[in-house]
Formats: C-alpha cells, sequence, structure tokens
C-alpha cells in the first residue's frame, strides 16, 4: 500500500534537515580547513591527465587550453587563478571566479576541465595553539 | 509490472511534465547566483514526489529512467545522462525510504531527496572526471539543497493539498 503524504511539516523533518546540514557542515570543516594563498602551485588536467602545472607566486598572464571540444582561457596572478572565458554550454567554470586558496578548484564539466590549487603554506603568523 | 492504460498515461504525463520543469528551470539558472556546477532549483524533483505518493516506487522509477534518457537526447549531451541517472537514482531511493517512515512529511522527504540528487551528482562527476576536485562543492549544494528541498516540498504539499479529492491521489 502506498504512504499517504503528510503535508505539514514535523520534527521528523528537522532531524532530516539537521542530517544534512551536519553533512554539510562536517565536510566542509574537513576540506576547507587551513588553505592560505602562499606557494600555491595550480594543476590543471582534462579528461583526467595533468597537462599543466603554474606556480602562482610568480605568475602573470593568460594560459588557453583545450578540453575535449571547448576552449579555456585561465588567467593567473600572483596568488589567484580564474577562468576568464570559456566557450563551454554552461559557463560554471567562468562564473566560479577565481580561486586563491589551497584544495580550492574550479572545473568545467562539458570540458572535463579541473584547475586545482595545491599547496597553500600555513600563515607564519597564525595562532596555532592557545597556552594557558 | 503490469500497468493499467490510466497508470501509463499519467507516466507519460508526468515524464512530460518533468521534461518542461527541466527546460523550465533552465531559463531561471540558479548557478547565476551560485557558480557552482550542478546547482540547480531541482523542479523535477515535484514529480518525482508527486509520483512516489500517487504512483509508487515502480512507477516512479519507469518516470526517472524516462526523462533522464529523454532529457539527455533532447539536450543533445549524452555525458548528462550519468549525472541525472545517479542524482536521480540516490534522490528516489532517498525519498522512497524517508517516505517509508510515518513522521516524515512531504518537506523532509523533498530535503532529503535534494540533498541525496546532489550527492549522487558529485558521485557522478568523480566517476567521470577521474578526480576528487568535485567533492570541494558538495558542502555547498548540501546547504542549497536545504533551500532548494525546502521548495519543492512546499509546491508538492500545495499540489497534493489541491489533488487530495480527486482519484489522482486514489490509484
Amino acid at each position: 500500500m502506498r504512504p499517504s503524504p503528510k503535508l505539514r511539516p514535523t520534527a521528523w523533518d528537522g532531524l532530516v534537515v539537521l542530517c544534512v546540514a551536519a553533512l554539510a557542515v562536517g565536510l566542509a570543516v574537513f576540506q576547507w580547513r587551513g588553505g592560505t594563498s602562499r606557494g600555491l602551485t595550480a594543476v590543471v588536467s582534462v579528461d583526467g591527465e595533468e597537462i599543466d602545472r603554474v606556480f602562482l607566486e610568480d605568475a602573470a598572464g593568460e594560459k588557453i587550453y583545450r578540453a575535449g571540444a571547448y576552449t579555456l582561457t585561465v588567467e593567473y596572478a600572483a596568488g589567484s587563478a580564474r577562468v576568464c572565458s570559456s566557450d563551454c554550454p554552461t559557463q560554471d567554470c567562468v562564473h566560479t571566479g577565481a580561486v586563491s586558496r589551497g584544495g580550492q578548484s574550479v572545473v568545467c564539466l562539458p570540458g572535463r576541465f579541473i584547475l586545482r590549487l595545491e599547496g597553500g603554506e600555513p600563515d607564519p603568523e597564525g595562532v596555532d595553539a592557545v597556552l594557558g | 509490472m503490469k500497468l493499467t492504460t490510466k497508470q501509463l498515461t499519467l507516466c507519460s504525463l508526468l515524464t512530460a511534465m518533468a521534461l518542461a520543469l527541466s527546460y523550465l528551470e533552465s531559463l531561471f539558472p540558479l548557478s547565476l547566483a551560485i557558480p557552482i556546477p550542478g546547482v540547480k532549483l531541482g523542479l523535477g524533483n515535484i514529480v518525482t514526489l508527486f509520483a512516489l505518493y500517487a504512483l509508487g516506487p515502480g512507477e516512479t522509477l519507469l518516470i526517472l529512467l524516462a526523462r533522464c534518457f529523454l532529457g539527455a537526447l533532447f539536450a543533445g549531451n549524452m555525458n548528462a545522462w550519468i549525472f541525472s541517472l545517479l542524482g536521480g537514482l540516490s534522490a528516489l531511493g532517498t525519498m522512497v525510504l524517508l517516505s517509508r517512515r510515518r513522521g516524515v512529511s512531504v518537506y523532509g522527504v523533498s530535503v532529503g531527496g535534494a540533498a541525496a540528487h546532489n550527492c549522487g551528482q558529485i558521485a557522478a562527476a568523480l566517476v567521470t572526471l577521474g578526480s576528487a576536485a568535485p567533492l570541494y562543492y558538495l558542502p555547498v549544494l548540501l546547504a542549497v539543497s536545504l533551500l532548494t528541498g525546502g521548495l519543492t516540498g512546499l509546491v508538492s504539499a500545495c499540489l497534493f493539498r489541491g489533488l487530495r479529492h480527486t482519484d489522482l491521489m486514489k490509484g
């Protein structure tokens, strides 16, 4: 027998929301912690194969990459990178904007293109621990 | 699975509606506000949710398979097929489990389905791209699914209220 729908929010719905929120926060803390914009390398891969590696400390200018049927232009600057133009249909890679911290990436799904920032040294002036 | 003419007609109608909703939401891309691959309103989940309660899991699976295949065919992008299929199957599986829990309303089922849809799409991206990079987007996609799932839950609740006294909900 098919269940009949409950149409008013219940406490169980709150539990579902809490589980999703906890998963989002947990994944965010796990993946987004600690990355800085110091000593970064942009690793570019297409179709799972690494095609370029750019050290961002002294990077400046644009590079053009061919990803499947699409052409992407990546603009590198000291400590950041962004896809400034692409002829892919979704344009998500362009809308993502600049990435500047270790672990961040720009993905173009139609072109199977990934620009991922590796490295990101810890901030030397950052506080590691507070001791009483 | 044996379908009556009425069930078959309803399945076809819901498949067409899901495709139309998918086209409609492409006119209002949520990715302009939240620039992340795969972020969208997920209006097709309204159809999945409705079919689940009005027809049952088996028929909903048929609608899902038809809309994923036809959607990719119409878009001329068969690569999109694995994304919508994995996303849709994850969402349907989660919705079926949650809908069987007595205390969970259409809001909870919808939010759970939206979150599972995003997890399925990220899984498809991991397989397709052969990299863990897409996982970086999952926290934001899950946060967005709370809003989009809540919205589709609200629309579905209104739909069920409006159709409560019709024989559509009586099978």
